[in-house]
């Protein structure tokens, strides 16, 4: 029997959790979860970093394949197949987030969908949905190990550190692993995680949510095979603990077959993106916007604009004020504001090269002066975006933003978000692709066969190609 | 020519950059290449010759390579290479490109290799340890012998490219933990062969596979989003993975970086607010590497040799076992022969702190090398620690067990969890009374005594011999003597299975 550990109290909770302990909130917001991850991943099937990863793992096969979204007939060994659907999930920071900060489904869903194509016997809609929750609430509950986790990271990726471990969560819960196999894969996993936030900002940062996918199968595979690590993983300092500051693990209650559990997922709903860039680029985008439609609604124009305070939080990797990569842009507070002054909103389109060129826009960033006032704290649950624009004519419009379209105080509607999810896929797949996803999500819980998204998911229109971001190597 | 003052690293921030070039807008953000610590990593990769290694660091290395293959050939026959290698086999499909140790015929796809042939390294806690504290060889060798068999037939890297890329790895490695005074001791939070050891692989492997200057850079940026494991997975059955993941980790970090992955120009350097290599350490002061083409590049393992281990278990565990063993010579002197346990009354030991080492009842063989207990016993009763003395068997001798019941620990303030400075007393009081005392300052093995050649070479055909025909043992030790003057690698190659 697992002595009681916090590490011990993981691993029986895995095993225990059953679909009957799934609440209806948790399973509308999962499946929100899922849509939006689907989405953007088949749209960051059209990134560069994708197409290399991709080319990359091609040197890998295996006797059973998964299958890789948006490339009819590509499949790869699970673990590789994990990594480069979990990049193209990330490749574009369109992914949902959470708090405290990470984004859990990238490193969840494309793990899980590999695994389930290698089955077997394949799961079922629900017990994908239970799997899914499990990788997602075992990420929640280690955050909340951290008061540091709750402010916007500096020293490690948060996908990467709970990423991985949510994914050895939810592979090993999908295999039907023993608690202490659970517990195994968890501190297997643990030896995976981490990456410095240096990354992020880069082509690389995708590889993050792909390595927490690929990493926590991968972890899942050994324990199976009865593979040990420390059994305490969770409790020490010299454990999980490593990649905190302050760390005061706590055990998760027994999980009772018949009786309620309380998953983080109710408590704390995720934010969904409304455009690809770094979450705190939403705040800004909303209020930049907002000043835009004062300064036309009393007909002055942005050639007059001779500065532009942008009020945000202390966030130095989100603080770029002239982004050369498009990764760059979507990790600049100035670039967002400055865009969403011209556009009246950020868009996909924003970050291609030719948008990012304009040289109204470069006019515009020379002007931004960044406050960090001392009430905007680095939180994605406090934080607030203000921008300021001043005119040569005198004129001064200021608007504040403090919880934009999409973000867990102020959730997408369901049609928005479908919508959001059918402008993505449509890049990608026909029609029946894409209504074939929206409605096996919606009825995930009475699918008998949860592989039917990894069809849905390789159903291309012709002539797909490449986003043009940079040079690719598909042109 | 840059006076050596000029030539000290300047901090560079983003606002520094930006009033620079406030007028120009269009003006790339990022620093000049030259002036980055990242980017003289890179540059140094690229540019090391082979004329600069010295005799010294070609003795050094060759020694290194030779107790690698050694200790990673006795550690195919571990439970835990065997995981790892039906894992890979399992989960993907043949691929016979890179050679596994000890098994012939059987070979994976690069990275597999990598991996596997890692965990072989450091399956039993055999292999090399340095100054600040690492494995450096195990996470470098593997990676490099699988590019050399995904190499064509007539384009193999000749023993001196091979030697050339291995004291890059070991460079860096070096060269990386002197950013931190935390590294200078027993690590508490990252296992070290995670963190500098995926970077040293990566570095070598980036050399072996000719990367540009620019590309090695970003190789060793992509391997920081892959390094980094706990201490509490140490004197487990997964830390042998630290190494083959070190390993593998590092060579597709350098094959990635080829196909044009970028990742982050500042990866090393010191970023406010931002981290990125520092995120592993607490204080961290990063420092450029000279370039290869201005001055002639000092080896680190010319200034500090290689420690190498006489029994398969954490280093402290051989002072205690050299301290202990004193005691037995006195005790079999005493007793004529053995060392019965009901005349011991008390067995103290005076060790320096440090947790994951410190176990009274291990009950693995893990844990069991990495217990100050464990081994102080094993030689008290033995007169060594061997590879035997791990076995199943080997745990759970009564006679053991009773000992390690009366094992008591002390931490004196000046005995520091520092490999460089620590010691081991083990102080035996007898039921008669009499007290013997053992102290051990510098094991035979450490690097301010380090194993003769011969020795070296015994330790290797012992390890060896458990795996390969005695032909190729003798082939082994007769190509590595003299790596840096083979034309083409594939001696070595076609003996390791």
């Amino acid at each position: 029997m697992l002595s009681k550990s916090v590490t011990g109290s993981f691993g029986a909770a895995i095993c225990s959790l059953r679909s009957a302990h799934l609440t209806d909130a948790v399973v509308r917001r999962t499946k929100r979860m899922m849509l939006d991850t689907l989405g953007v991943g088949l749209l960051g099937t059209r990134t560069q970093v994708f197409n290399k990863l991709l080319q990359y793992s091609q040197r890998y096969s295996a006797q059973e394949n998964s299958r890789v979204w948006g490339r009819p007939g590509v499949m790869l060994p699970p673990q590789y197949a994990a990594f480069v659907n979990g990049v193209a999930v990330h490749s574009m920071d369109f992914d949902d987030t959470w708090h405290p900060a990470t984004h859990p489904s990238g490193a969840v869903l494309p793990a899980l969908l590999a695994l389930a194509d290698t089955l077997p016997v394949r799961p079922t809609g629900e017990e994908l949905l239970l799997a899914f929750s499990v990788g997602i609430e075992v990420q929640g509950r280690i955050m909340r190990f951290s008061k540091e986790a709750l402010d916007i990271p500096k020293r490690f990726h948060p996908p990467a550190v709970v990423g991985v471990m949510g994914s050895a969560a939810a592979t090993a819960k999908l295999l039907g692993l023993s608690p202490a196999q659970c517990a195994a894969a968890l501190a297997v996993a643990a030896s995976s995680a981490g990456a410095p936030m240096a990354n992020a900002a880069t082509q690389t940062k995708p590889l993050h949510a792909g390595n927490a996918a690929r990493r926590g199968l991968e972890a899942s595979q050994l324990a199976s095979l009865g593979l040990e690590g420390n059994k305490e993983i969770l409790d020490l300092e010299s454990g999980f603990g490593i990649f905190y500051g302050d760390y005061s693990p706590k055990e998760l209650a027994d999980v009772s077959p018949s009786g309620h559990y309380s998953w983080v997922l109710e408590d704390q709903d995720v934010a969904v993106k409304r455009f690809p860039a770094h979450l705190g680029m939403h705040w800004v985008a909303e209020a930049a916007s907002a000043v835009r439609r004062k300064l036309l609604d009393s007909n002055s124009y942005l050639s007059q604009v001779s500065r532009i305070t942008v009020k945000v939080p202390p966030s130095k990797y989100v603080n770029c004020p002239f982004p050369g990569t498009e990764h760059q842009a979507r990790h600049s507070f100035q670039f967002n504001c400055c865009t969403a002054l011209l556009d009246g909103h950020v868009s996909i389109d924003s970050f291609s090269s030719g948008q990012m060129n304009r040289s109204t826009l470069k006019d515009l960033l020379s002007k931004v002066h960044v406050e960090h006032p001392q009430d905007n704290h680095a939180s994605f649950d406090r934080m607030y975006g203000e921008v300021i624009v001043e005119t040569a004519q005198g004129g001064k419009y200021g608007a504040r933003c403090d919880t934009f379209y999409g973000h867990w105080r102020k959730p997408l509607s369901h049609e928005d978000l479908v919508k959001k999810f059918q402008s993505n896929a449509s890049n990608v797949l026909t029609p029946e692709g894409i209504e074939g996803i929206v409605h096996t999500i919606d009825r995930l819980d009475a699918t008998e066969d949860c592989t039917i998204l990894g069809s849905y998911l390789q159903m291309n229109k012709h002539q797909t190609r490449p986003l043009d971001f940079s040079l690719s190597e598909l042109d | 020519m840059l006076s050596k003052a000029q030539k000290t690293f300047r901090p560079l921030t983003l606002m520094t950059v930006r009033a620079l070039h406030k007028s120009a807008l269009d003006v790339v953000e990022r620093p000049a290449p030259e002036e980055t610590v990242t980017s003289s990593f890179g540059r140094f990769i690229q540019g090391v010759q082979p004329y600069h290694l010295t005799p010294t660091v070609l003795r050094r290395s060759k020694r290194m390579v030779l107790d690698s293959l050694g200790v990673s050939l006795v550690g195919s026959n571990t439970e835990v290479f065997e995981l790892a290698l039906q894992h890979c086999q399992h989960m993907y499909a043949r691929d016979d490109v890179s050679s596994v140790y000890g098994r012939e015929g059987t070979r994976l796809s690069p990275t597999l290799a990598a991996f596997v042939n890692g965990v072989a390294a450091h399956s039993m806690d055999f292999d090399d340890t340095w100054h600040p504290a690492t494995h450096p060889s195990g996470a470098v060798l593997p990676a490099l012998l699988a590019i050399s068999d995904m190499m064509p037939g007539n384009g193999k890297p000749s023993g001196l490219e091979l030697l050339v890329a291995f004291n890059v790895g070991i460079e860096v490695q070096g060269r990386l933990m002197r950013f931190s005074s935390e590294a200078r001791n027993i690590p508490k939070r990252f296992h070290p062969p995670t963190v500098v050891g995926t970077m040293g692989s990566a570095a070598a492997s980036a050399r072996l596979l000719s990367l540009d200057r620019t590309q090695c850079s970003h190789a060793l940026a992509i391997a920081a989003s892959l390094s980094g494991a706990p201490m509490a997975n140490a004197a487990t059955q997964s830390k042998p993975f630290h190494i083959g993941n070190a390993a593998r980790l590092g060579l597709e970090a350098a094959l990635l970086a080829s196909r044009g992955l970028e990742a982050s120009p500042l990866v090393l350097d010191a970023v406010p607010g931002v981290a990125g290599f520092s995120a592993f350490y607490e204080d961290y002061a990063p420092r450029s590497l000279v370039s290869p083409d201005e001055e002639v590049p000092r080896f680190l393992l010319e200034e500090q040799d290689m420690g190498f281990k006489r029994f398969p278990a954490h280093l402290g565990m051989h002072w205690v076992a050299d301290a202990a063993a004193k005691v037995h010579e006195t005790l079999v002197g005493l007793t004529g022969g053995t060392v019965p346990p009901h005349l011991v009354q008390d067995i103290l030991l005076r060790v320096p702190p440090s947790k994951y080492i410190n176990r009274p009842f291990p009950e693995s063989e893990h844990q069991a090398r990495h217990s100050f207990q464990f081994n102080a016993c094993t030689a008290l009763l033995d007169g060594e620690v061997t590879v035997q003395s791990f076995s199943d068997a080997a745990l759970s001798r009564p006679d053991l067990h009773a000992l390690l019941s009366r094992v008591r620990v002390e931490h004196p303030a000046d005995n520091r969890a520092n490999f460089d400075c620590m010691y081991a007393e083990v102080e035996v009081t007898l039921m008669t009374g009499d007290v013997l005392k053992g102290r051990c300052d510098t094991f035979y093995g450490h690097w301010r005594n380090p194993l003769s050649d011969d020795s070296l070479r015994k330790k290797f055909r012992n390890n060896a011999s458990t795996v390969l025909s005695p032909a190729k043992v003798e082939g082994l030790i007769a190509v590595v003597e003299d790596l840096e003057r083979l034309e083409d690698c594939k001696p070595l190659l076609n003996q390791i299975q």
